[in-house]
């Protein structure tokens, strides 16, 4: 084992909310005071951003652990790693604040705020990684110390759901870890490259890492295109991509809000990231163009993301609506990227945060609708908007994003990921695509704007009801609070500031598109 | 210019149309604001319909200043959802229902729109007008591009087509009308006004730069235009015949409106291809825009002023209500000669014109050479003889459903209220809203009856938007010829009057609806398609993916490996058993005695029948040797170990004796 070199820095916004997280759970005094529970996990938050922005001011790559030759654990700071990193880092603040208030009313909070540190730390090390190794190590962690989120509860179907999601992740990542272990055999550990280290050999047909490669091993390209599937529909199951979406839909309704949020909003990209890291930084967009691989992924994408449209169309239960719909928009993201186009690729990076922001900012909003109102369904949740007039716009506005009408963010991003998909040269999928993410997003607004409709206008039969009644329609309403609303209102003016002015924002995305492709 | 701004920035221009239409823009909401003022002072939440109100003039009027579509469209999706709250504002079940309907067709209108604009920024790589138009011109011609289907010419289509679908969704045209006749009559009547006047016309606005700026001379693009156009036109006016209630029949007017407009638009761009000239057709067209929206802010001021009141819109049931109201007939009658193209009125310049251009084209296609080859038989003199026939009897349903409106509310009684009515007439309208309806209904006779200065100026300052050079006709807008056209349309429609609408012989009063309830294109076609259809379909696909494959693949796959796994278990123990029993047994040579046994049962059986029972019994004897044979073995096995313990001991023994030894020493 040598010693450990590099930027210590980025070791410690990893370190940092893990330890934090450790104590939480294990020092009993934060089980019996909630203020100074609340107290910690505020300021571990808030540390966590500071550390984050140094760790991403200094940049830079830490060499953290050789288990073996071929086995190292190395850190490195590039573009993504940013992106990734700072969403991760401001959208767990955001959420622990909204945490603040809403979980008052669940049991074991120390248990939820622990396990809710450890995960912003692992994640935090999953942006960080240097290489596939590193990466896949932080992935297995993210996924168990995910896992007490969903279950939580504790109830049945809590328990059901937290299996179901291991299940699924665990398939999907020995899956892909298949496809690591050929990857690892042509070119060993070698850190993340934009643009890939792989390249064809001229004259078999094989894969080697580099042209000019002659002692490292080659592998036959029938087998390197199977490992690459093997790796996309792996880390896909994370990413919610058909077939492996299964998870979504049940681990979402049974969490609490904040960890809705943060699975759907952060931990479903953590299976983008992956997916890009591979093959944009290991096998490199050229490996996939035009063969069977990327026809199979555009195609599962474009399935997931009318198929996520659709059910979410037909769902009844507010939050299952929108895990169908986290399924159909991440799915987005994974088209972006399939189209291995410059222009989709910007896109795709664009839609992470957006969707990011937005699905945060609704899955808030039905925590909080769920939590003031008592109710679950959409079709019970009527005349909202005189009671929480606030909370209902900015869940407007933010539907809106989603469903891309401008000037708000969903459009920025849907426009490039249709222009780049249209570009893109692959046949008959450059105006499908486009033409699929439109559909979803008729649905996408046949799904979420009946809330705000029936919101805004519940009709006059409702109100002949109240005055007979001389009651409103949700007896139990309490006044939503300040603690839950801060957050949201943030989040949906990140969601209409970037759809306004997202110059900054993209030509840092042509930028990192601009060294990968 | 605005960069970057939603990521492609926007990009605003002023030029003589957008200007004209801003100042339509300002004086629409000028006066619908003053009305609003007492139209809503009775409502609860006014705050939200202010809110909305001005908030949908921003956005209209960023429409009409954009300059690339990129800017319109992000204004337009604005619009649309900001003057969604108008169509619902009153909450009630109809209303919630029109407005379901309004938002859907502008959702779906948006998305098609937006598909288009991808298509066109794939094959122009740009969206500013100018440039569209230029590389639209150079496609049309045959100019290789590089794009996305392939052939640059059917983008082109597709892309075109896409923008008409959601510019004329907007609009009102057909088969995209069915949000206008339901989202008019439940929204404020002010709101309805603007609706009307104006977003319609941000949709024309759309339609125009498709047709006459990507498709400025393309023969078969100006036929479809055209011909939507001719439809349009009759089906709302015929709508609006059958009609009973008052705002719808406007709203349906106004469908029949747009369908005029179109049809100037269609006959620009298919007089352009022909080689001749499309001024005609433009100014129609433009002047035809303008008028209307004039026309229907005025009608539906005069219906809010009827609303206002009894709060009723059924014919039956406003019957009479303007009689002993001067001003409000004035008014409306105003705009209703104005709307049925009498001459000296504004309506009938625009209408003049349009009906020109059609003769104008007419007269090109008899006098041959119109080599565009589009379909047979289209192209021919009879055809548009055909369509300018369709025209003038369009023209004649306006005047007769206007006539039928105007003999209701201000000739015929009403068989009960007739008093309460009369007594209104004092105090019906606050003089702030009279003196604004009064603004908007003399400009109809000012415009129409100085058309040479004023309406050819405003004609002038507009048409370079169409793509139409300077050239100035001077059109004898009060001829002879002109005054029959009119004249023929007037007289078919107080004709259709009598006989549709009075039908002698019937001799009630009551206005009856003739129309089939059931003929609803958007009960008939749309919802059950939109609603049950398509996510009936899609639902069960995706449920089928989404529960059933995956469960099942795991299933399967689970059973299949369960048996396989089972037999491969299985196997490997009945290897090892077999083995046991016969290869691997033990002790061989007892194994093989017993076989050996078995083989000497079996010769014995088979051969010896006189061979006694014991003697048969072979293998049991081998198996008592086996046993026997064990045992000794055992024995021996035993005798060597006591004998290897002593030993054992013995070695300890001389061990320790030895080390005892060396140890004294």
């Amino acid at each position: 084992m040598d010693a450990m070199g590099g930027n210590i820095n980025l070791l410690l916004p990893v370190a940092l909310p893990i330890a934090a997280g450790a104590s939480v759970l294990l020092y009993p005094g934060f089980r019996r005071n909630r203020r100074h529970l609340l107290t910690a996990v505020l300021a571990a938050l808030t540390a966590e951003g500071i550390l984050v922005a140094l760790a991403l001011g200094t940049g830079g790559s830490l060499f953290l652990w050789q288990l073996t030759d071929a086995v190292v654990l190395i850190f490195h700071v590039d573009g993504v790693s940013c992106l990734f990193a700072a969403l991760t880092a401001g959208v767990w603040l955001l959420v622990g604040i909204y945490s603040v208030s809403y979980m008052k009313q669940e049991q074991e909070e120390h248990c939820f705020f622990g396990f809710y540190l450890i995960v912003l730390g692992v994640l935090i090390g999953l942006d960080f990684s240097g290489n596939l190794i590193t990466m896949y190590v932080f992935y297995e962690l993210m996924t168990l110390a995910s896992l007490p989120l969903v279950l939580h509860e504790r109830t049945k179907e809590a328990v059901a759901a937290g299996l179901k999601y291991l299940f699924y992740s665990v398939a999907g990542a020995f899956l892909a870890l298949f496809g690591i272990f050929l990857l690892l055999q042509i070119c060993g550990s070698v850190p993340f490259t934009p643009g890939g280290v792989l390249a064809w050999l001229p004259d078999s047909g094989a894969v080697a890492a580099g042209t000019d490669a002659v002692s490292t091993k080659t592998v036959d390209k029938g087998l390197f295109l199977a490992a690459m599937f093997c790796i996309l529909v792996g880390f896909g199951a994370k990413a919610g991509m058909f077939p492996l979406h299964g998870w979504l839909p049940t681990a979402h309704p049974v969490a609490p809000a904040p960890a809705s949020a943060v699975l759907s909003g952060v931990i479903t990209k953590s299976g983008v990231l992956a997916v890009l890291r591979v093959v944009y930084y290991v096998a490199g967009p050229d490996m996939l163009r035009g063969t069977w691989v990327q026809q199979a992924w555009i195609l599962l994408t474009l399935l997931t993301v009318f198929m996520g449209s659709m059910l979410a169309y037909k769902e009844p239960v507010l939050k299952k609506r929108l895990a169908y719909s986290t399924v159909s928009q991440v799915s987005y993201v994974l088209f972006g990227l399939s189209m291995l186009q410059a222009q989709a690729f910007v896109g795709a990076l664009a839609h992470i945060i957006f969707h990011s922001l937005i699905k945060n900012a609704l899955f808030l909003c039905a925590g909080a609708i769920i939590v003031t109102a008592k109710k679950k369904r959409v079709a019970e949740m009527i005349g909202l908007g005189d009671q929480m007039p606030f909370l209902l716009i900015c869940y407007t506005i933010v539907s809106l994003a989603l469903i891309g009408i401008p000037p708000t963010s969903g459009f920025v991003s849907k426009w490039y990921l249709a222009l780049g998909a249209l570009a893109s040269e692959t046949g008959v999928w450059a105006w499908m695509g486009p033409a699929v993410l439109l559909v979803s997003a008729l649905l996408t607004a046949g799904y979420l704007l009946p809330l705000t409709i029936q919101g805004f206008f519940p009709g006059t039969d409702l109100k002949r009801d109240e005055t007979g009644e001389g009651g409103s329609p949700c007896p139990a309403a309490e006044k939503v609070s300040a603690w839950m609303l801060a957050p949201v209102f943030v989040l949906t003016a990140g969601a209409l500031w970037f759809g306004c002015f997202p110059g900054f924002l993209l030509s840092m995305l042509e930028k990192i598109a601009s060294g990968v492709l | 210019m605005i960069p970057g701004i939603c990521g492609q920035g926007l990009s605003f221009q002023a030029d003589g149309f957008r200007l004209i239409y801003l100042a339509i823009a300002v004086l629409m909401w000028g006066v619908s604001g003053v009305f609003s003022r007492e139209y809503m002072a009775h409502y609860e939440k006014k705050g939200r319909y202010y809110l909305f109100f001005w908030a949908t003039f921003l956005a209209t009027a960023g429409v009409f200043l954009s300059a690339d579509f990129y800017t319109t469209f992000i204004f337009f999706e604005i619009m649309s959802f900001t003057s969604y709250v108008w169509v619902a504002f009153d909450e009630k079940k109809e209303s919630l229902r029109a407005a379901q309907t309004y938002l859907a067709v502008a959702v779906i209108g948006g998305m098609a729109m937006l598909m288009g604009l991808f298509l066109l920024y794939d094959l122009c790589h740009s969206l500013a007008f100018d440039q569209v138009a230029e590389t639209a011109g150079e496609i049309l011609s045959g100019a290789p591009v590089s794009c996305a289907l392939g052939l640059p010419g059917r983008q082109l289509y597709v892309a075109g087509g896409l923008l008409l679908f959601g510019f004329g969704a907007k609009a009102g045209c057909f088969p995209l009308h069915i949000w206008l006749p339901k989202a008019h009559p439940v929204a404020p009547a002010p709101a309805s006004a603007l609706l009307s006047g104006i977003l319609t016309k941000a949709g024309v606005f759309g339609v125009i730069v498709v047709s006459c700026r990507m498709f400025a001379a393309d023969s078969s693009w100006g036929l479809g235009i055209v011909l939507l156009g001719l439809v349009t036109m009759f089906l709302g006016a015929f709508l609006a015949l059958f009609s009973i209630n008052l705002k719808r029949i406007l709203a349906c007017s106004s469908v029949s409106q747009i369908g005029f407009i179109m049809t100037g638009i269609g006959m620009s761009v298919l007089l352009r291809a022909a080689g001749e000239d499309g001024g005609l057709a433009v100014r129609g067209a433009l002047l035809h825009m303008v008028n209307h929206s004039l026309f229907k802010l005025v009608l539906f001021l005069c219906a809010a002023a009827v609303f206002m009141n009894l709060h009723q819109l059924d014919l039956n049931d406003i019957q009479g209500f303007g009689r002993k109201k001067p001003f409000l007939m004035f008014c409306f009658l105003m705009g209703a000669l104005g709307i049925g193209g009498m001459p000296l009125w504004s309506g009938y310049v625009s209408k003049t014109l349009l009906h020109e251009s059609i003769v104008e084209y007419t007269n090109a296609v008899s006098a041959g050479g119109m080599a565009s080859g589009i379909i047979r038989g289209v192209d021919s003199w009879g055809f548009w003889k055909g369509a300018e026939w369709i025209f003038l009897v369009s023209g004649g349903m306006t005047v007769a459903y206007m006539l039928k409106l105007f003999v209701a509310l201000f000739v015929e009684r009403h068989s009960v209220r007739q008093a309460e009515f009369d007594a209104m007439s004092a105090e019906y309208m606050k003089t702030s809203s009279k003196l604004a309806l009064a603004a908007a209904a003399v400009l109809l006779p000012l415009l129409g009856m100085t058309a040479h200065k004023s309406m050819d100026l405003l004609a002038d300052m507009g048409q370079a938007f169409f793509g139409q050079a300077g050239h100035r006709h001077t059109i004898a807008y009060f001829s002879l010829e002109n005054l029959k056209g009119a004249g023929i349309s007037i007289g078919i429609g107080v004709l259709l009057y009598l006989v549709a609408v009075r039908r002698p012989g019937t001799s009630g009063r009551r206005y009856t609806d003739r129309w089939l309830p059931w003929l609803d294109l958007e009960n008939l076609l749309y919802r059950p398609l939109l609603q049950v259809v398509l996510p009936g379909i899609g639902g069960a696909v995706c449920c089928f993916l989404d529960r059933y494959l995956v469960s099942s693949v795991v299933a399967v796959f689970l059973s299949v490996s369960a048996v396989v796994c089972r037999a491969m278990d299985q196997m490997a123990d009945f290897v090892i058993r077999t083995a046991r029993r016969s290869t691997h047994s033990q002790i061989p040579w007892v194994a093989d005695s017993v076989r050996c046994g078995r083989a000497t049962d079996g010769s014995f059986s088979a051969f010896g029948k006189g061979i006694s029972e014991r003697k048969r019994k072979m293998s049991e004897k081998a198996a008592c040797m086996k046993r026997q044979l064990q045992r000794n073995g055992r024995l021996v096995e035993e005798s060597f170990s006591f004998g290897l313990m002593l030993f054992a001991i013995g070695l300890c023994l001389t061990l320790g004796y030895l080390l005892l030894v060396f140890v004294r020493q």
